[in-house]
């Protein structure tokens, strides 16, 4: 198998929360953090601009992951299960923060590897102006964005926020309206 | 209905990482679990430490007082043990739950925590009150040279100006800890009236 194949079925493991049915059980650490550490990354991210403290807050999502993964019980995915703990741990991270949290920052992370600097350009850009608007939106409108942002289906929303399905509806639509006032109003 | 595309969107979101990056979390990750790790094996070992002292102590001094004594320390060890991985459980539960409940029980956590604090900080004056009474008495009936140094008034002045100024630091802290505490409520309540008002503005 090519090295590109296993990373897109890796990938697509990821994406499903495949990895944990697959061997019956909990995957390594080492494989969560391979599979889950961006998604964890990029919702720190959406909750901290500022550096120095995503760090911390990134440290302490997966310190938390650690330290629950012997009471995950396949109900749902296990990439359900980290973005559970993922958002709920920002969450209080957030409230432990006596400031507001800053709405300016340092530019995300520029992606060196990609061939053509001026795509890279743009959808680096693209990117941060989107973490920021993601970050202005109000907490319950933020969460399910991400969450969609992330790939998870409506169904998955749901269980994981527990409310119905036209609650979901409804707020997914008013964040969505909230993100693109946002969104035209940088552009 | 917007025409925000959201698969667009959450294809910008999810571009593949810096390979820089994703060797950045992994070290960060190694060090969480190792520094979790090593928190562990420090508890078990204090913990056994513990009792093997407490046990040494009750061995070489077979007495009833030193028994009672080393049973009463191994039983907090093991009560703070307990507390420690119940409170531990807890928190982790939360976090495994939605946002709602998990907002409810850190709200709920921390009103506990300001009034234990609260009253700590109002005991402090009757317990000093009481500790210099009893430390007084204690001195006038030893009748050895504690007790004798502590009728000296100058011993007096600095014994009761060091446990005043201990006290006063304690309180301050207990203050702070608490404004601090309450800070963190009020931005609890405050996210989790968001939520409520999501709810309610759903309902027809």
């Amino acid at each position: 198998m090519c090295e590109n194949d296993a990373e897109a079925i890796r990938a697509k493991e990821a994406a499903t929360g495949a990895s944990a049915s697959l061997n019956g059980g909990i995957p390594p650490f080492e494989r969560i953090v391979a599979d889950f550490g961006p998604l964890i990354s990029r919702i720190a991210m959406s909750y901290e601009a500022d550096p120095a403290l995503r760090e911390d807050l990134v440290q302490q999502i997966f310190l938390a992951v650690w330290q629950a993964l012997p009471s995950y019980r396949a109900e749902a995915s296990l990439k359900t299960f980290i973005a559970r703990i993922a958002q709920n741990r920002a969450i209080s991270f957030l409230a432990r923060q006596v400031r507001q949290p800053p709405t300016a920052e340092m530019p995300e992370l520029v992606e060196s590897d990609r061939p053509d600097p001026e795509q890279v350009a743009i959808h680096t850009n693209e990117r941060r102006v989107l973490l920021e608007a993601t970050r202005r939106l109000p907490l319950p409108q933020r969460e399910v964005i991400i969450l969609v942002l992330e790939g998870f289906d409506y169904a998955e929303i749901g269980e994981m926020l527990e409310i119905a399905p036209n609650a979901l509806a409804l707020r997914l639509s008013r964040a969505k309206a909230a993100l693109k006032k946002m969104l035209e109003g940088s552009s | 209905m917007t025409d925000l595309d959201l698969e667009r969107l959450g294809d910008v979101w999810r571009q593949r990482p810096d390979p820089a990056e994703l060797e950045e979390l992994r070290r960060t990750a190694d060090a969480v679990r190792r520094r979790a790790r090593w928190a562990q094996v420090i508890d078990v070992v204090a913990a056994v430490t513990v009792a093997g002292v407490v046990l040494l102590l009750v061995l070489s001094n077979p007495r009833i007082d030193t028994i009672i004594v080393g049973a009463g320390a191994v039983l907090i060890l093991l009560v703070s043990q307990v507390r420690q991985r119940r409170v531990r459980r807890i928190e982790l539960k939360s976090l495994t739950g939605t946002t709602e409940e998990m907002l409810d029980q850190s709200i709920g956590r921390i009103r506990t925590t300001i009034r234990h604090n609260r009253f700590t900080l109002l005991a402090m004056c009757p317990g000093l009150i009481i500790g210099y009474l009893v430390a007084s008495a204690a001195g006038r009936s030893v009748g050895t040279v504690v007790g004798s140094l502590s009728n000296a008034p100058l011993f007096r002045a600095a014994w009761v100006g060091l446990a005043v100024t201990l006290v006063a630091a304690a309180a301050l802290a207990f203050v702070f800890r608490i404004r601090r505490l309450q800070r963190e409520l009020d931005r609890l309540t405050a996210m989790r009236g968001f939520y409520r008002d999501e709810r309610e503005s759903n309902d027809p």
